[in-house]
């Protein structure tokens, strides 16, 4: 009977800590903000060189911001995966780690981003970077 | 410890099941089977595991290159071994699934340590706990699937695992 409890007991704590979690993350994560903002999107191509698109935007996600870039000339393109889309080319350029040793990086604001382009929060004032990684 | 032939074997044989289970289940985010068999290996194969775990970590990063996570992995498996020893005398498969369920499920939290460090670079500590915060939360729906996976997985495989290795104990000693 005592180690019914125990197990009970157990289960109950594991069912409480993903709720727990799960508070977590609805009241901490990243949220973008509503309404117009205005966004660069800058990328780092492998020689170093620099493309900025800039402009205003409505959207919430960086890949709705990317994809609104494309009308001023940024490419991109990836795989599709449970995470979201994993970029492997920008502007002609391709570069996946098992390949050829090389991947996208991610930076808002000069930090790495936490999220995929499809959650990635867009903000106010935001700088994106995209900057071609050798590893 | 004395290390034989057959330890040498068995620590070959462990990391390949482990490196086998892994690319297997790589299609599938989060679901893995290498929390499951550190659990198993260090109840049966003792401290050969101490010697599986080092050398798990290195194949890891000479097939998928050095990086952050590669430093992660430094702590967090020798932790669940770890945990197991001191569990060791439990026998209940709920007992083993929550503790291999409550590991996925702080999986994320134990990996963001690294980046308090790389976030206070250049600033201070409370932005490089802000920086692991953000990262933990950011992950938390994946930390949840590896901890529900976890769970069934060592529900699952318990008992016809644990079967086979005690059928085996005279030849693993």
């Amino acid at each position: 009977m005592k180690k019914r409890s125990k197990i009970i007991l157990g289960v109950v704590a594991f069912v409480l800590l993903i709720a727990a979690m799960l508070t977590a993350f609805f009241m901490l994560r990243e949220k973008p903000d509503e309404g117009t903002k205005s966004i660069s999107i800058q990328v780092v191509n492998s020689t170093g060189e620099t493309k900025e698109y800039k402009f205003k935007t409505d959207v919430l996600y960086l890949r709705q911001a990317m994809d609104e870039a494309k009308e001023k000339g940024l490419e991109y393109s990836g795989v599709e995966s449970t995470y979201g889309l994993m970029v492997d080319t920008v502007n002609g350029e391709f570069a996946e780690f098992n390949t050829n040793g090389a991947y996208w990086s991610f930076y808002v604001n000069d930090a790495y981003c936490n999220c995929g382009i499809d959650t990635q929060p867009v903000n106010d004032g935001d700088v994106f970077k995209i900057v071609y990684t050798k590893s | 410890m004395n290390v034989r032939v057959k330890d040498i074997v068995l620590v070959g044989m462990m990391v390949a099941v482990i490196e086998v289970c892994k690319a297997a289940f790589a299609w599938i985010p989060n679901i893995e089977l290498t929390s499951f068999w550190i659990i198993i290996f260090t109840l049966y194969l003792g401290k050969r595991t101490y010697f599986a775990m080092p050398v798990f970590i290195l194949v890891e990063g000479a097939v998928y290159g050095i990086n952050i996570w590669w430093i992660m992995y430094l702590y967090v498996w020798p932790l669940l071994s770890f945990i197991t020893v001191r569990f060791r005398k439990m026998n209940s498969v709920i007992g083993w699934s929550l503790v291999s369920g409550v590991f996925g499920l702080l999986f994320g939290l134990l990996c963001s340590i690294p980046y308090i460090f790389i976030g206070s670079f250049g600033t201070d500590i409370t932005a490089g706990f802000a920086t692991a915060l953000a990262w933990w939360v950011a992950g938390i729906p994946w930390d949840i699937v590896h901890g529900v996976g976890n769970f069934i997985i060592m529900l699952v495989l318990y008992h016809p695992i644990t079967g086979i290795f005690r059928n085996l104990k005279n030849y693993l000693e």
